[in-house]
Order: structure tokens, then sequence, then C-alpha cells
């Protein structure tokens, strides 16, 4: 148990290093794609 | 942290923006253009001011709204805060300096070049391809080194990623069925080859030179995939301790910024088109946010060599969850004994796929099915190769008399002997104009059988005629280059000489010879293979 906390301890340590505002790779993915396909709708709305 | 005090910069930087896309609008509506739309004349960068303006407007706001908010009640740890509100300052600041970097920079850097090409022989701006990317990114890099980041600005600068993938997955909308099949087919092949041959060959000299099987993995990962998001993604199944990641992150970055400044200007004196360096950059260059960087550097003002790029890029992202699978093996496998001993769980393949594929790949793939649907375009628009086409007749497209006579005599000539195209070319003077996309290849392929420059023009200007520009894939093509601007622009900030230093001794000598290695071997397999452009 100490040693899996310790382990997730480090990832977050690492994902840290990877210089990112996310707690997670799949955070980033996640919000990157909601925000490009929420523009992407407004773009529709208003220009097309 | 810009949290836990009433921080006013936000504000400053929204309030920065937005004035000065006031200023701009004002100057340039002006009976008598105002001093910023004349030097924007100077500057040749009058037809930005739309852009520019409305950008300007719409940042400008939501910054200034969100900096009167974190003047009123500090940001403190929330994940809200430390995701939205803490980087819009930062965010504020990168956005100003991609504005000076593209409006006024790069312009500046332009007039000079031309101005010393006759004291120099050459254009020192064009030959060192001194855009806004690569001044941008300069620019980050010098200011952190330097200056360094200021605490209010850190969270905006790790904002930059998220930036680069909202760019990958916009840029999904710009493809063509055609070009993604085309493209996907030639990139599987380099891909498997050198993402593979990559991983094989970081293993064995790990093992050769002794290097720790945590440190050998995660090289393994980020030198054969795509860097530092690898490397992270790779860590946990090779128990990788945070000083293997520092190495490793400081020789990707390394060898990265190497490949970043070095592939442009190699690629342009061996003659390389779009297609030759987005498939060298794809393959060859090891982290994604460079990969996309030496693209828009070798060609910034159009979009077709960061096409090419990014879907050898994302091939290889595609394979992150493979190489992490072989690794898990691979690691187990020198554990056995202890593991054995110990009980170890077995390795869950299913879930290390699902867990470690790159959602942000999906997206692109979603927005490229959605884009396939004609969703984005307006009726009677079609995305033919790079060009979007409406054949619809109008008499704005039709050819004028003149030239179609040029093409009847050639025709009689009997110089076209391809049936089909004489048969378009037939019809091209019939109809006036073109009237469907596989008319306007054929009709582009009748330039094969003739040496007449004018003639050539005229079939070239025919095509150009029924050519358009759908305004929502303009505007959706705009911002993208400013996600991929600020994400540069952030990933300078992140290149400090202090993480490079972390990349000494094994770790960086693999990360020259196997990263030089396939750079040098994937150039050759582009010069050899791969041929013609998109």
């Amino acid at each position: 148990m100490a040693e899996e906390k310790a382990t997730k301890e480090e990832q977050k340590q690492m994902e840290d290093r990877a210089l990112s505002v996310f707690a997670s790779e799949k955070k980033e993915d996640m919000t990157a794609l909601i925000i490009s396909f929420v523009l992407a709708v407004m773009v529709l709305i208003a220009f097309k | 942290m810009n949290g836990e005090k009433k921080s006013p910069v936000a504000l400053i930087t929204g309030l920065i923006l937005l004035i000065y896309a006031m200023v701009l609008k004002s100057h340039e509506a002006a009976a008598i253009p105002g001093f910023m739309a004349a030097l924007a004349a100077t500057l040749k960068t009058s037809k930005t001011i739309d852009t520019q303006v409305s950008v300007g407007l719409w940042g400008g706001a939501i910054i200034s709204l969100f900096g009167i908010w974190n003047l009123i009640q500090p940001a403190m740890k929330s994940k809200f805060d430390n995701v939205v509100r803490a980087p819009m300052a930062g965010a504020g600041m990168m956005i100003i300096l991609a504005y000076l970097c593209r409006f006024y920079i790069e312009p500046i850097f332009k007039i000079w070049g031309k101005a010393a090409q006759p004291a120099l022989g050459f254009d020192f701006a064009a030959m060192f391809g001194l855009n806004y990317i690569l001044l941008g990114i300069v620019i980050g890099i010098i200011w952190v080194n330097t200056i360094g980041v200021p605490a209010w600005m850190q969270a905006g600068v790790k904002t930059a990623r998220l930036a680069m993938k909202m760019g990958v997955i916009t840029l999904g909308a710009m493809y063509s069925i055609t070009e993604l099949r085309y493209l996907g087919g030639i990139s599987i092949i380099m891909i498997t080859t050198f993402v593979m041959g990559t991983a094989i060959a970081v293993l064995w000299l790990g093992q050769l030179l002794k290097i720790p099987r945590p440190l050998t993995g995660v090289l393994s990962a980020g030198i054969a995939v795509c860097g530092v998001s690898a490397a992270v993604a790779a860590a946990p199944v090779v128990k990788a301790r945070g000083i293997d990641m520092a190495y490793s992150i400081g020789m990707l970055l390394l060898v990265g910024l190497v490949g970043l400044f070095t592939f442009p200007p190699i690629a342009r004196i061996a003659g390389f088109n779009e297609l030759q360096f987005g498939a060298w950059a794809g393959t060859g260059i090891l982290n994604s946010a460079q990969v996309a960087a030496a693209a828009l550097i070798f060609d910034p003002h159009t979009i077709e060599t960061l096409k090419v790029a990014e879907i050898f890029n994302i091939t290889r992202i595609l394979f992150l969850p493979f190489i992490v699978i072989i690794l898990a093996v691979w690691f187990a496998k020198g554990e056995e004994v202890d593991a054995e001993a110990a009980g170890a769980p077995k390795i869950a393949m299913g879930k290390i796929l699902i867990d470690k594929f790159p959602i942000f790949v999906l997206g692109f793939i979603i927005m490229f099915a959605f884009s396939s649907t004609g969703v984005f375009t307006p009726k009677d628009n079609v995305l033919h190769g790079k060009n979007f086409y409406n054949v619809k007749p109008d008499e704005k497209k039709e050819v004028r008399t003149r030239d179609l006579k040029k093409i009847q005599a050639f025709i009689e000539t009997g110089a076209v002997t391809d049936p089909k195209a004489k048969e378009a070319l037939e019809k091209l003077v019939a109809d006036r104009q073109i009237t469907s996309v596989d008319q306007a290849d054929l009709v582009l392929k009748a330039q094969d059988f003739t040496k007449d420059k004018d003639l050539k023009a005229v079939f070239k200007g025919a095509d150009a005629k029924v050519h358009s520009k759908p305004k929502t894939i303009g505007i959706m093509r705009e911002y993208m280059m400013w996600f991929f601007a600020f994400g540069l622009i952030g990933l300078g900030m992140q290149i400090t000489w202090q993480t490079i230093r972390q990349a000494g001794g094994k770790a960086a000598f693999i990360g020259v010879v196997v990263g030089g290695a396939k750079a040098v071997l994937s150039f050759f397999a582009v010069w050899l293979f791969i041929k013609g452009n998109i």
C-alpha cells in the first residue's frame, strides 16, 4: 500500500516535470479535445 | 504561484491586448490613418489588421475578465484555479509575445534581410528562416535563460502543451480523405520501421553500456516514440525514478533542440519539398512539440508541411501503447527472478492499451471525420487535394475567351495523347469553366503535354478559378496557427540550460547516437523513397 502510494507520488512528480498544469496527461488531452470541439461548434454557429 | 495573493497581472495583460486592438482599429478606420495603421503598411501587415483586432478583442476581453476575478479574489488551490485562473496572466503575456513576433519582429527581419541582400549577397532572414515561429521559440529560450520566467507566468507557460494539442486536433479538419489515405500509407511504413528500430537499438545499447534498466526503458520510449510524453507514459511500467526522468527529459530536449534548428536549413539545402520535409521531421525529430515547430519554421505561411509532419507524428504516437507493453514485458523479464519471488501480478495488457491511448489523437480523428462529412464547408464546396473547390456554374469562374481559343488550338494540334485529358479540355472549352474536380485534375494533367509556359498558366488559371476559401475553415486555420504560436513560445520557455545540463553521461550518449542515427537514416529514407508532393 505504502509502495503504491510512493509510486503514485513519483508519477505525479514526473508529470509535473513534463510541465503541465494538469494532474495527468489524460486530463490534459480531454481538456484539449473539449475546448477544440466547443470552438469548432462556435465557429460553425457564427460563420456557416 | 500566482495564487494566494491578489494579482493584477492578468488584468494588465488583458487590458494591453484590448487597448492595442481598439487603438489599431481606430487608427485603421480614421479618415487619415493613424501611426499604427501607417506602421502596419510599412511592415506590410495591413492585411492582418482584422485578425489582430479580433484576437486582441476576444483574447483581451476573456483575460481581463479573469484578471478582474483574480484581483477581487485570489486564485487558490482548487483544480479550476490551477488550470484556468492561474495561467491567465502568463497566457496573456505569451499572446502579447506572439503578436510581437508575428506582426512586428518577423516583418522587421524581412525588411532587414532584403535591405542587407546587396551587401551580403543573400537574404539572411529568408536563408535562416527567421519567421515568427522560430523567433518565438528563440525569444522564449533567451527569456527563460536570462531574466527567467516570473512566478506569475509559470502556470501560463505550462499550458503550452495543451495549446499544441488543441492545434493538432483542429488540424484534423484540414485534411481530405485522399491526402490522409496517401500520407497514412507512407507514414505507417516509415514509422513502424523507425519506432521499432529505435526502441530495439536503445534497449541493446542500454544493455551494452550497463545502464540501469529503468533509465534504459524511459529512454527507449522517449527516443522511439514522441519524446517527453512517451517517457512519462513508460515510466511506471519500468519503475523509473525522478532522476531517470530528469536525465531523459534533459536529453530529449537537447537532441530535439538540435533537430529543431538543423532540420530546416539542411532540408532547404537538400531541396526537400513540403511532403519530404514533413515526413523527415515527423520521423526524425524526437519530441512532438519540436516536430510541429520545425514544420512551421520550414513553411510558416501555408500548413502543408505541418499537415504531413503531424500525420507522421500522430502515427508514431499511436505506437505508444504498444511500446509501453513491449517495455513492460522486457522489464518484467529482466526482473523475473525477483518478481517470481515476490509473486508479482501479471502485466495487464488490455489496461495498458486503454490507459496509454493518447486521447487527443482520438480528437484529431473525430475532427477529421466531422470535417469529411462537409460540416465545416458551405454547400457545393469540396476539399480535393490541398484545395477547396466550388465548381457550381458561375460567370466569375469562366475562362477568358482568348484563353479558350488557345486551348482549342492546342487540342487541334493533337498533342494531347491522353483521351481523358483531351475530353476534359474539350468540355472546358464547351462549358467555359471547370465543372468537376476530376476534370480539374485532368486539366492540370494536360500541362504535361506542352512546354508553352503561357498555356500552362492558362490551365493553372482555369483550375484556380474554381478554388474556394470557406470562411469556417479559414477561421479555424487562423486560430489553429495561434495555438501553435502560443504553444511554441511556451515550449521555448521550458528549455532551460538547467534542464539540458541534466542530460549528462550515458543517457546523453544514447540520445545523441540513436537520435542522430534516426535523423540521418530517416533523411536518406525520405530522400530515396519519398518522391513527388502532396
